[in-house]
């Protein structure tokens, strides 16, 4: 039996959409975390130049009355109260990827930029030889997406997890996926 | 205090037998794996003057059934090592049946110790006074195996293939001279440390050997049947060894340049969207590099048509100050 698949989900603000892939993957029993590659967390505002914007690390909690306490129908209307709610109760803040130590061996981003915020933050680590795959789903962000999303990748997960080596199966696995999910993959090989 | 400090070694020990009895009598492969992690903390961690009592008990686990209990050992053998080099000549054998086991996983693990222990290796013959016929026969098993692991660029199996061309990185800069303008790891292995005067290893005959391993990467690198993730294995390899030895970069530019005019004809439209996307990475890293100054216009053209902005070339390039200092 292989080592169970350690897994990361990535988004920007470890908001949305790695948050809703966190709880679907989580309640399938996957060993799985969620990240953020932004500088802030970022969430729409009363207006599009106005958005909320917290630090990594804030509670979930503490941004739901926040946001509770700002405008509570506009924030229940666009659904973001409702997602917070979510997320506090899967863990207590958004956590940024580029101030975790912990390893991988597949981490799942959900647009390009993330993908490279990723990789750079990664090749700027002393590394050795333990492998991690990296693969980007592009998902828009929005509640819609982030759904279809978290099962696009509970798919793939569900596809590797059953793999007795990752590393072999791994190039045809995402070509057989990339065919079935129609949206392009980006895949590559750093080591920790 | 000195009845304290016997208490708490003895108690130590004794923890060790309870848990080497537990693993050797448990059914669960996990609960063995278990028993060997706490085993390694209790002794690496705690007690490292018990590892010579405990290194054969600990490396008998090498027959267990279960490949993870196995790759356990490994993980053992090389923490053990890495704490006392004295230990290599005890364990080298261990690692040599470990390499030819029948689990790919066990094969990968070992390949992975050895990309550290290899240099611990080289170290200890380096530091000794004088060369054992203990150590001199330890360094030939391992040469045997760095022979066998060189091949395994070759294997069958994708994984092993990668591992091996981390192996293949790690050599090429430990058995190199670094120059002035070399980007040093901390902790980095090079033949400056080496004396002339080990005769086991000499480094000459050690550079030599890096050359032509670098000449099998870069072959490897261009080859038509290299996999998406290999190739970009391979080239994270490839530009660390240009950073670190900017006496290969400019022969790892055209090997880039000649990847980038020749993709591998099997790779899906993807796989070539992510490898393109993956050597403008390496291409802006390695242009970041003084020494690359004589090739930047090149590297630049294909950064180009690899969709770099400008504005990504321009922050990339080395200053003026920087180029200045880079020896010509």
């Amino acid at each position: 039996m292989p080592q169970p698949l350690k897994l990361a989900v990535i988004c920007s603000s470890n908001m949305n959409r790695s948050m809703e892939a966190h709880n679907f993957l989580s309640k399938k029993g996957y060993r799985v975390q969620s990240f953020g590659t932004g500088d802030k967390v970022k969430l729409p505002g009363a207006a599009p130049d106005r958005p909320n914007v917290y630090e990594f690390g804030t509670p979930y909690d503490d941004i739901y009355q926040d946001l509770l306490q700002k405008d509570r129908e506009l924030y229940t209307r666009n659904g973001l109260l409702h997602m917070l709610d979510r997320n506090r109760r899967i863990k207590p803040h958004p956590e940024r990827f580029q101030s975790t130590s912990e390893q991988f061996n597949l981490i799942l981003t959900c647009e390009e930029r993330v993908y490279d915020q990723v990789i750079e933050s990664l090749e700027g680590r002393d590394s050795q030889t333990t492998p991690v795959h990296i693969v980007n789903i592009e998902i828009q962000d929005n509640h819609e997406e982030a759904t279809i999303g978290a099962f696009l990748m509970c798919d793939l997960v569900a596809m590797m997890a059953n793999s007795d080596d990752l590393d072999n199966d791994i190039d045809e696995m995402l070509q057989d996926f990339e065919a079935k999910c129609q949206r392009p993959i980006l895949h590559c090989l750093l080591f920790y | 205090m000195d009845r304290v400090k016997i208490e708490k070694g003895t108690s130590t020990e004794e923890r060790i037998v309870e848990l080497l009895n537990s693993a050797a009598t448990d059914a669960g492969d996990q609960s063995r794996v278990d028993h060997l992690i706490k085993i390694q903390e209790l002794i690496i961690h705690q007690e490292p003057a018990l590892l010579d009592n405990f290194v054969d008990e600990i490396t008998a686990f090498q027959h267990d059934r279960a490949a993870d209990v196995r790759k356990t050992v490994v993980g053992f053998i090389e923490e053990a090592c890495k704490k006392d080099p004295e230990l290599l000549g005890k364990v080298m054998h261990s690692l040599q049946l470990l390499l030819g086991d029948t689990s790919i996983a066990v094969q990968k693990r070992v390949i992975q110790a050895l990309t550290q222990l290899y240099k611990v290796t080289l170290l200890w013959l380096a530091r000794a006074p004088s060369v054992t016929q203990l150590m001199e026969k330890t360094w030939n098993m391992l040469n045997q195996m760095k022979l066998q692991i060189a091949k395994m660029i070759d294997h069958d199996n994708d994984g092993v293939r990668t591992i091996a061309v981390k192996f293949y990185e790690m050599l090429i800069v430990s058995q190199t001279y670094p120059e002035p303008d070399s980007i040093r790891k901390e902790n980095e292995f090079s033949l400056e440390e080496i004396p002339l005067t080990l005769k086991v290893a000499r480094p000459r005959k050690l550079e030599e050997e890096a050359q032509l391993m670098l000449e099998d990467l870069m072959k490897y690198h261009g080859s038509a049947h290299i996999s998406s993730a290999n190739l970009m294995a391979c080239m994270g390899s490839l530009t660390h060894i240009a950073k670190s030895r900017p006496q290969f970069l400019d022969r790892i530019v055209t090997a880039m340049e000649m990847l980038h005019a020749n993709l591998p004809p099997t790779l899906s439209k993807s796989q070539v969207n992510s490898v393109r996307k993956h050597l403008k990475l390496q291409l802006l890293a390695i242009l970041k590099h003084p020494a690359s100054h004589e090739r930047s216009s090149n590297i630049k053209t294909i950064l180009g048509d690899l969709g770099a902005t400008p504005q990504e070339i321009n922050k990339a390039l080395p200053s003026a100050e920087e180029i200045a200092k880079h020896p010509r």
